[in-house]
């Protein structure tokens, strides 16, 4: 493996932890909060109504926990890094129409309602992390678990089970 | 059909998300999430007594107005050792009105008289606890005591006001509140006045060791006064 592979390698890993870790961080914060929470802030968007708000709230936190353990654990890596950035964007596209709307919202959701960043902080903020995510998508497969599995030499190969 | 090295991938992967949501609900079991505190209002005592009491409650509720006498009590004889934070839990499905009284609570609250108007409302449970219309008992207590009734009116209409209940409901749920009063005692859950009660029989032990804990370890400090001269 030349130097150049290995530097992208390196940072392939440290985008899968950093992206994973703050989807981590950002659905633990809303499990460990009533979803109501994070549903009043879902409302603010007003893109959905209360109820499917409060369906949100009790869904999206547990796929951001999944996906982003899962993407820095490097467990289905490309499908993860995928996964993570399609809920960036959509996260993207949230947060400019509540901007282009001049939309009061108060709290962004993102990381629970204590988060109070402006709305343009956090679409910022996002564009780096998508930044990162298709690093983690691009190069983020070596020093994962896919890598280890799949390279796993079969234990008995020959040997038949009856 | 999925190969050998796939699905030991989609394993690995079941046990992560199996061990990860195991996790959460345990630290949620165990109330390990950020804290909301309750409005000023509704907080009495230090920041840092070393008895942290937050108690759930309906104004509807007969075991919750005995629990408020039991509290009082324990406030006037602890005074700055304990930190109370008082939080709403209205059992809606049994007590129709309690949504609206603790509404207006939090209103007479800001305004002030948090205090006295709660005291009127557990005093007068069976006259508005279960009434069929709208009972006047609102708005009488609220000019008795010269609140602004149009302010509060206006206010225990807001949706901020019913917001910050429902959440506090909705935390409580999470917490697993099921009945009302319930506490949890530097986070130790007693439900109902007797659990309080026998939680309460283990203040002065809490406080002595903070007292000891602030001042160094008293066994030391004990025997150190008790032999000046170096002999017990």
């Amino acid at each position: 493996m030349n130097s150049g592979n290995r530097v992208l390698d390196i940072l392939g890993l440290l985008a899968r932890l950093a992206v994973g870790g703050m989807f981590v961080y950002a659905g633990t914060v809303k499990l460990l909060a009533p979803a109501e929470e994070f549903a009043y802030a879902i409302e603010t968007y007003k893109v959905t109504g209360a109820q499917l708000s409060l369906w949100a709230a009790y869904i999206m936190p547990w796929l951001e926990l999944y996906a982003g353990l899962l993407l820095a654990a490097g467990i289905f890596t490309r499908f993860n890094a995928a996964l993570c950035g399609a809920l960036l964007l959509f996260f993207e596209a949230l947060l400019a129409q509540a901007r282009l709307r001049g939309l009061p919202v108060t709290s962004c959701g993102c990381f629970g309602s204590g988060s109070s960043n402006s709305l343009e902080y956090e679409f910022f903020q996002n564009l780096v992390f998508l930044a990162l995510t298709f690093a983690a998508y691009r190069y983020g497969r070596n020093f994962s678990a896919d890598v280890v599995i799949r390279t796993t030499k079969e234990s008995n190969p020959g040997k038949k089970t009856i | 059909m999925l190969n050998r090295k796939t699905a030991r991938l989609a394993a690995l992967a079941a046990g992560v998300i199996f061990v990860s949501t195991i996790a959460v609900l345990l630290a949620r079991q165990f109330s390990l999430g950020p804290a909301r505190p309750a409005p000023a209002f509704r907080t009495f005592g230090p920041t840092g007594a070393p008895v942290r009491i937050e108690e759930y409650s309906d104004f509807a509720c007969g075991a919750c107005r005995a629990a408020a006498g039991k509290l009082d009590g324990l406030l006037k004889v602890y005074g700055g050792g304990i930190r109370l934070q008082l939080k709403h839990y209205p059992l809606v499905n049994i007590h129709p009105w309690s949504l609206d009284a603790a509404a207006y609570a939090d209103c007479a609250g800001e305004q002030g008289k948090y205090s006295d108007y709660t005291a009127l409302l557990f005093e007068s449970q069976e006259k508005w606890g279960e009434a069929k219309e709208k009972p006047g008992e609102f708005e009488a207590f609220a000019r008795g005591l010269s609140l602004d009734w149009p302010k509060m009116q206006a206010c225990a209409a807001a949706p901020q006001t019913r917001q910050r209940i429902k959440l506090e409901m909705a935390e409580a749920e999470m917490k697993g509140v099921s009945a009302t009063p319930t506490f949890f005692i530097n986070g130790k859950r007693a439900v109902g006045p007797a659990q309080f009660i026998e939680q309460a029989r283990k203040f002065d032990n809490i406080l002595k060791a903070a007292h000891c804990g602030s001042l160094g370890n008293c066994t030391e400090l004990q025997g150190s006064q008790a032999a000046p001269g170096g002999k017990p």
